[in-house]
């Protein structure tokens, strides 16, 4: 499909359920889905920074994110 | 302007009030608008651009209203200028409803991971039906893992 990233598909909501980002009935006739959330891991699996917005329509910008990783890659 | 002279019967060629129309109709693109401009970052954040055409339509409508009331031997729109103004309102408040409230329900995630936290593992099929552990695609430079939903 073109995509230069892995598109994963959690079709149970399994790892969403285990992450805590559930928004229950808020999908296509009330599914459950996940809400929006953005985490930054580092090369031993640390989580360096999250985004969890407080507005399912504003999600972190990919100049918010390079920022981000750009502020950590030196610690 | 003496046209509304006559035995006291509405005169038909009372001035249309365009005011009023151009208010309800920005109200409407206000509205409906939102799809479009919810494709685009600086337009979707903060909705300026709808809440501009509603401000704008505001103004005309109540160009219009003052027009219709305080002239109305002049001008048409007592009756159906407010009716526009009552249905510009609620569509406004459906708005506002809907992009100050309804999108900012949002669980807590309260237990969800936190900075300084081991991202908890999982594997999960890719867009080609491959199972992809995440510790996979962890480079040397860490990984940026989005959940996400909808088509943005």
């Amino acid at each position: 499909m073109g995509f230069t990233y892995p598109l994963l598909s959690d079709a149970d909501a399994g790892v969403i359920r285990r992450y805590d980002l559930l928004h229950r009935g808020a999908g296509p006739k009330g599914a459950d889905i996940a809400r929006p959330a953005e985490f930054l891991i580092d090369s031993q699996g640390i989580i360096r920074w999250v985004n969890s917005t407080d507005n399912i329509a504003v999600r972190a910008r990919p100049e918010q994110v390079l920022a981000a990783f750009n502020e950590r890659r030196g610690d | 302007m003496d046209l509304a002279v006559g035995d006291g019967k509405i005169d038909m060629k009372r001035n249309w009030n365009w005011s009023l129309w151009i208010g309800f109709f920005l109200t409407l693109a206000g509205f409906f608008s939102y799809q479009f401009f919810a494709q685009f970052p600086v337009t979707r954040d903060f909705p300026w651009a709808n809440l501009l055409l509603f401000a704008v339509g505001a103004i005309f409508l109540l160009a219009g209203l003052v027009r219709a009331f305080v002239r109305p031997q002049l001008y048409r729109g007592k009756v159906f200028g407010s009716i526009f103004a009552l249905l510009s309102l609620f569509i406004f408040g459906f708005f506002a409803y809907g992009v100050f409230y309804v999108l900012r329900q949002v669980p807590a995630s309260l237990s969800a991971p936190r900075i300084g936290e081991k991202a908890p593992a999982f594997t999960l099929p890719d867009q080609n039906g491959k199972p992809t552990a995440l510790m996979d695609l962890i480079s040397p430079n860490g990984a940026i893992l989005i959940f996400y939903r909808g088509h943005w």
